[in-house]
């Protein structure tokens, strides 16, 4: 009976997912003419009583639903540690961190800023605090954001992982794989453009079961050709030829395919994973929003939107 | 009173038991769904309640097996029968087919009519297909019904 007691949430889901934008919806807010009728149809679609559409108010929803699904808390590791960068630059800067905050975070932002400035990182969950200890100690030592972020975004993704692992079912470790993967991907392939030495690349590398840490690590070092031709012997050979094409085009791929398993969660009844895939599906509508928003303002032709316009749930 | 009206009783009151059982665990699975949707679409209640009302029969089925039985060994009405222990075991088995599959198909009804929420909930002209699919766990309360009357009706006393 463990899924049943998310009975309530996931028809809540079902419900909320029909306010979720269709592919015909897209096609009529790229048709659209200016910023003020592309609004204007998202307004129209969204319904009227139904509050503001953003992250946090899905998050919100999500958990009012579901309050103690730990599994859930995974799909915000990514802002936590961001949230994390930017508390301790602000710190590094002397600056007011609020606007660099993401939201949702599963983090107190209002103790995160001053734990950090007290090193009371007991504060923070057991998650982050290592990390924050960690980074904190290097930026101050060395001053190199760049080092800093890369310790930061390898340890978020190894936190997501324990997580997975620890509280997830098949779906969120196979999320949390591709959002690893897609995240070494991109990394390996900046070090062997920037020709960074190994002990960088071991550091900003993960790893996972489908991508060898190790190997990516090696064949990043080699250079961009030989990081290509080991990515064609993974599963990842689709991946890396859009990644040579454009780094656009690669991140659009990742997207799309952390879509598509969100996808198979659609014919589940019950569970955590209906919960997740909202979760993800409404992060891919708001990104198409935020691309559409910024392609009509430059002036975009609509082939190129099209082309950029991320493949959604509904 | 004989070992075997204690026995006939016990029966009647597992019939009632299990199957209430059953049915308020179904009821309560779609209910949980039912307010999930309602909250966000209170247009959709009518519907929803429907689905919610399915696993509810087997209670009901369990009700009447109880009744049937007592008004035959005679508790409601003329009063109670002379039973043998063997009539008392009768009595007993008779009603363990809606005891059992009572509880069992109306759990089980109720994971389906709350899966069928989620079509209503997305889709509310497929709404039917939702509740046809629910239903088709009745069946199996009903041929269990069936045999626990024709057993208590055939009972020799």
């Amino acid at each position: 009976m463990g899924t049943m007691k998310y009975a309530n949430a996931v028809a809540a889901v079902r419900a909320m997912e029909t306010f979720l934008m269709s592919r015909n919806d897209i096609e009529q807010l790229i048709n659209a003419n200016s910023g003020t009728e592309l609004e204007n149809l998202i307004a129209s679609k969204r319904g009227t009583g139904n509050g503001e559409f953003t992250m946090e108010s899905v998050w919100d929803m999500l958990k009012g639903y579901a309050p103690d699904c730990k599994e859930l808390e995974i799909l915000l590791y990514k802002n936590d540690f961001h949230n994390l960068k930017a508390a301790l630059k602000s710190k590094i800067a002397g600056r007011e961190p609020e606007n660099f905050y993401i939201r949702p975070t599963n983090l107190d932002l209002d103790a995160l800023y001053p734990a950090i400035s007290a090193k009371e990182y007991d504060v923070l969950p057991e998650y982050i605090r290592s990390t924050a200890e960690e980074a904190y100690d290097l930026l101050t030592r060395t001053l190199d954001g760049q080092l800093a972020d890369s310790l930061i975004d390898t340890a978020a993704m190894r936190a997501m992982q324990q997580a997975a692992e620890k509280y997830g079912g098949n779906f969120m470790k196979k999320y949390v794989q591709l959002i690893t993967d897609c995240a070494d991907i991109k990394t390996a392939y900046r070090c062997s453009k920037m020709k960074k030495n190994i002990n960088f690349l071991e550091m900003a590398v993960c790893g996972s079961c489908e991508l060898d840490k190790e190997l990516l690590v090696r064949a990043a070092v080699s250079g961009t050709e030989g990081l290509m031709s080991f990515l064609e012997n993974t599963a990842y050979a689709d991946a890396a030829k859009l990644l040579a094409a454009s780094p656009a085009q690669f991140e659009k791929w990742c997207d799309d395919v952390i879509m598509e398993l969100a996808e198979t969660a659609r014919m589940q009844a019950f569970g955590s994973e209906p919960l997740a895939a909202y979760y993800i599906a409404a992060e891919a509508e708001l990104k198409n929003i935020r691309i559409l928003s910024v392609c009509k303002e430059t002036g975009s032709d609509k082939e190129t939107i099209t082309e950029r316009m991320r493949k959604l749930y509904v | 009173m004989t070992n075997g009206i204690v026995l006939a009783i016990l029966g009647a009151a597992l019939a009632a038991l299990l199957a209430g059982i059953g049915s308020a665990k179904g009821v309560g699975l779609v209910g949980e769904a039912a307010a999930g949707v309602v909250s966000v679409d209170p247009s959709k209640f009518s519907k929803v309640l429907i689905l919610q009302l399915l696993p509810g029969t087997q209670g009901l089925y369990g009700l009447l097996t109880a009744i049937l039985m007592l008004s035959r060994i005679g508790i409601i009405g003329s009063g109670a029968a002379q039973l043998t222990t063997a009539q008392g075991w009768s009595f007993f088995i008779a009603a363990l087919p809606i005891a059992i599959v009572g509880l069992i198909s109306a759990i089980f009804q109720g994971k389906t009519a709350a899966a069928g929420v989620g079509i209503t909930a997305k889709k509310p002209e497929h709404n039917g297909k939702g509740i046809i699919m629910a239903a088709m766990v009745e069946t199996y309360a009903i041929l269990a019904l069936l045999v626990s009357i024709l057993l208590i009706y055939n009972i020799a006393i």
